[in-house]
């Protein structure tokens, strides 16, 4: 399988921290005696969208549509396999190991499990100032009074630093994550599922704290759920992703008063509605996701999409834009008009 | 500071709460764990006994302790003389088969016999002694109808006197005849007939003759005369040897036995006893001979004897035609065996080496070689098993095909043959020991390079891992700060419990005597001395306590091994 499918360079565009074009990251399938890589798993299959300066972008999308590998990717955690990431106007993938080092800091992540991202044998005080002080941000003088200051921020008291991670429960370890992340000063903030191992009243106070910190600090998120309730009270942008493909991306307010895609449609139809009167019309997806590995030919999602026509089965669609920053990836809107329901008004 | 603060605080904020780090954690929970502490106590004390207590000891590793002690040792034996005794001329040979064949002649009446090719005829010098001679065919003669023809042999030039002298021989039947002095022996029928010059070869006699001083030896010469007058013997008697008349009488004590005296001192005795000393650089005197002759003649059976200024005891004991005699003696004898007393309390090995002292010193070598080794398993293990699993791909791959190929190696046979070759070689124990650390430290690696490999693979994807990263630690950093403080419990209680085999291992292989050698003591080699069930049931002081200190050390490091494992085990409640 090449991996050289050519793409159109974009522009910096200074109202973006961060824009990404054509993003593609295979992994391969070892198999055979001699481990030769026989296939590719196509977890991020050439997406483009682009995050505006102090906004949060939420990506959405079922399990395993690789949307951690495209928080990870663009992080350089995993190596891409073609496309552009540009961090304020910089590549991430071509710097070197020293820079991309010190841009660490302006790019961080916060994981899903908080169990499982604090080394036990470590105090938190040391595991949130290990990186300052790695990186020269505060004298060290004053290292011990940071670390004091961004646990605050994050509603950790200070005098927790010499505690270690087993005596904190669940919404706590995500606070000394979130003040981890933080205490580097960041610009920019991948939200890994930061609230899903969370139980509901915790996550309203970790979401809150993240908006908080967001006014305070003039942060930028990409907020990676499942949950789109919470994607849309804490995003601007949305992005829904289907099989390693973004198939709509816009304004949140756009995305939710108009879905277009189908599966947008149907995913936006699971939300539950604390109402019980609300009678739900859920719009039910046949069978399961493909294997990213074997993906279907023409339009990914063509196996499941109840709008199913001939030209999807062949022919995959490509980005357009419907309304300004709203763009959909579907061949129901190749022509100007919608084919059906009118759903591409306005 | 510290201090304000607490004031400040309310009595029931849980800035209060002590803070424990994850190893406070372990410690106390080790702590708590009755086994664990049991076993400390175990390895605390064997580390005491062992390195205190050899310094506290009088005694040395390889000390040998000897005491002089009256033993009884076989001094010499004597018997009767019943059967021929030979003395050869100088320079003759009476090979073995032709001196039964002698006795067979004798018993038979006959004066000739023959024996490999080789004749041989005899004569009595007297009663109790044979002279044999080999004879050589010189002549012959055939008679024909009257006539007599005579023919030399092997260029044996036949005069007229001789070829008179013969036929007059065969003429009258006789079986010798004698010309210029020189004897010839006819033998053969009338009608082929040989003459034979005989030459003597040996002697053969009842009789032992003993003299008195050590430089005088038995010769043919010497024993033919005296052989030849004690035939004539009749109280009285002489004869010349040498120049020299030596005079005969029988012994005052025992009148079977004859004195031989030359100028009036007694020189040899002529008797049927034979005296030999055990000891092959012994001479007895003739005069202690006779003593001994007379004291068995007389039944006695004990006497003393000063020999060199020193007075021993000498006892006599029978075994049928048999006397031994023994003497009372001074002999240093290794203390082995000695059971426990004040002085060795623990007794003594089959060496005769303190055991107390030896299992002390025993006990530091199999302790120091128990930790060289798992050290030399760690070093190798965690450095090996780290490269592979921090690396992977290809470098994973080869490091676990060597783990893999480690593992088909059968240690047992293995250990077995380096041991023997060592024992061939004749290593020096010390350099011995060394490599015998490093074996079993090489054999040992892979476990623990499995278990370090394994623990960094699932480590490495920890998010913690991802975490350090993303926050931009140094390579460095994230191995030594979040990766090995991770794997280091797992190695703790691996490598606890790798002592207690290892030193079971080289427990093993020393009591197979292919590990610690002397004078080296390890706790094998101690209870290698049991080698039979003699010592294994009457010596219980020999093989016990060593057996009882590798129990203990063994338990010991097995409970801490358990106690840390569960002590790590975050599952377990404080």
């Amino acid at each position: 399988m090449t991996t050289e499918t050519s793409y159109q360079p974009i522009v910096h565009d200074d109202r973006y921290i961060l824009e990404v074009n054509e993003l593609k990251k295979y992994f391969p399938i070892k198999g055979g005696l001699f481990g030769k890589t026989s296939r590719y798993v196509r977890a991020v299959d050439g997406i483009t969208f682009n995050v505006e300066r102090g906004t949060t972008m939420g990506l959405v999308g079922e399990s395993g549509c690789g949307k951690t590998t495209v928080g990870r990717t663009i992080l350089r955690l995993t190596d891409k396999t073609s496309g552009q990431v540009l961090f304020n106007g910089q590549e991430v993938h071509d710097l070197s190991k020293d820079e991309l080092r010190r841009k660490r800091t302006e790019m961080q992540l916060i994981f899903q499990d908080p169990y499982s991202s604090l080394s036990p044998r470590l105090p938190i005080g040391e595991i949130i100032g290990e990186a300052v002080r790695e990186h020269n941000l505060v004298p060290k003088k004053e290292l011990a009074d940071y670390i004091a200051k961004v646990m605050n921020e994050c509603g950790l008291p200070g005098y927790y630093r010499d505690r270690y991670p087993h005596e904190f429960s669940g919404g706590q370890r995500q606070r000394i994550c979130i003040a981890r992340a933080l205490a580097l000063n960041p610009q920019f903030v991948v939200c890994d599922e930061p609230v899903s191992a969370l139980d509901v009243s915790i996550q309203a106070q970790i979401i809150n704290l993240l908006v908080d910190l967001q006014k305070e600090r003039k942060l930028t998120y990409l907020f990676i759920s499942h949950d789109l309730s919470v994607v849309e009270h804490i995003s601007d942008t949305i992005g829904v992703m289907y099989l390693g493909n973004l198939v709509e991306y816009g304004k949140k307010e756009d995305i939710f008063s108009n879905p277009l895609h189908p599966y947008t449609r149907a995913l936006f139809s699971a939300i539950s509605i604390p109402d019980p009167n609300y009678k739900m019309n859920r719009i039910v997806l046949e069978g399961s996701i493909p294997s990213p590995a074997n993906p279907p030919s023409g339009c990914k999602f063509h196996t499941r999409c109840s709008k199913c026509m001939e030209k999807c089965k062949h022919e995959a669609p490509v980005q357009k834009m419907i309304e300004p920053g709203h763009y959909v990836v579907c061949h129901l809107y190749d022509e100007e008009k919608g084919v059906e329901d009118g759903a591409a008004t306005v | 500071m510290d201090n304000e603060r607490k004031n400040d605080v309310s009595l029931n904020s849980d800035q209060r709460i002590k803070v424990l780090s994850p190893g406070m954690l372990v410690f106390k929970r080790f702590v708590r764990n009755r086994l664990a502490i049991v076993g400390v106590c175990c390895i605390g004390f064997m580390f005491l006994f062992s390195f205190l207590g050899g310094f506290l000891m009088p005694y040395g590793e390889a000390q040998v302790f000897t005491t002089y002690t009256e033993m009884l040792n076989d001094y010499a034996g004597v018997s009767r003389n019943t059967e021929f005794r030979y003395t050869l001329k100088d320079g003759k040979d009476f090979p073995l088969v032709a001196r039964s064949q002698l006795v067979l002649a004798r018993n038979n009446g006959e004066t000739t016999f023959s024996s490999q090719g080789v004749d041989y005829s005899f004569t009595e010098v007297s009663e109790t002694c044979l002279e044999v001679s080999a004879m050589q065919r010189v002549a012959e003669a055939n008679s024909f109808g009257g006539s007599v023809v005579i023919s030399g042999v092997d260029g044996f030039t036949v005069s007229a006197a001789f070829e008179s002298a013969f036929t007059e021989a065969i003429e009258s039947g006789a079986d010798r005849f004698e010309l210029d002095g020189v004897e010839y022996i006819v033998s053969g029928d009338k009608r082929v007939s040989g003459a034979y010059s005989s030459e003597p070869v040996a002697l053969a006699s009842y009789n032992v003759f003993d003299f008195a001083s050590s430089s005088s030896t038995n010769n043919f010469d010497f024993q033919i005369a005296a052989e030849t007058a004690a035939g004539e013997f009749d109280g009285e008697g002489s004869f010349e040897f040498g120049g020299e008349t030596y005079m005969m009488s029988p012994d005052p004590d025992d009148d079977e036995v004859i004195n031989i005296t030359l100028g009036g001192e007694l020189y040899a005795q002529m008797s049927d006893y034979i005296i030999q000393p055990i000891e092959s650089d012994v001479f007895i005197s003739l005069d202690m001979r006779r003593l001994i002759k007379e004291c068995i003649a007389d039944g006695v059976t004990t006497f003393t004897w000063e020999e060199d200024g020193v007075e021993s005891e000498y006892s006599i004991v029978r075994s049928n035609d048999r006397w031994t005699i023994k003497r009372v003696q001074d002999t240093l004898v290794v203390d082995k065996y000695q059971f426990p007393s004040a002085e060795h309390p623990l007794g003594t090995d089959g060496n005769g080496m303190d055991l107390l002292t030896r299992i002390m010193y025993g006990g530091r070598i199999s302790l120091m070689i128990g930790f060289i080794v798992v050290f030399i398993e760690l070093l190798l293990g965690v450095i090996l098993g780290g490269i592979a699993g921090y690396f992977g791909r290809w470098v994973d791959n080869l490091i676990m095909r060597i783990v893999d190929v480690f593992y088909c190696i059968p240690a047992t046979p293995l250990l077995i043959i380096l041991g023997s070759v060592m024992n061939g070689m004749r290593i020096d124990p010390q350099l011995r020991m060394i490599y015998l650390m490093l074996i079993l430290g090489f054999l040992g690696w892979p476990s623990i390079a499995r278990l370090v490999r394994g623990q960094i693979l699932s480590l490495r994807e920890q998010e913690f891992m991802v975490a350090a990263e993303a926050t931009g630690l140094s390579v460095r950093r994230r191995i030594f700060r979040h990766l090995i403080p991770n794997v280091i419990p797992q190695l703790i209680v691996n490598a606890t419990m790798s002592l207690g085999s290892v030193i079971l291992t080289e427990a093993t292989l020393s009591f197979l005597g292919i590990g610690v050698k002397y004078p080296f003591a390890s706790w094998g080699n101690i209870i290698n001395d049991v080698s039979d069930v003699y010592v294994m049931t009457n010596y219980l002081f020999v093989w016990i306590p060593a057996g009882f200190c590798i129990l203990i050390t063994v338990l010991g490091f097995n409970f801490i091994g358990d106690g840390l494992r569960d002590a790590f085990d975050p599952k377990m409640k404080r």
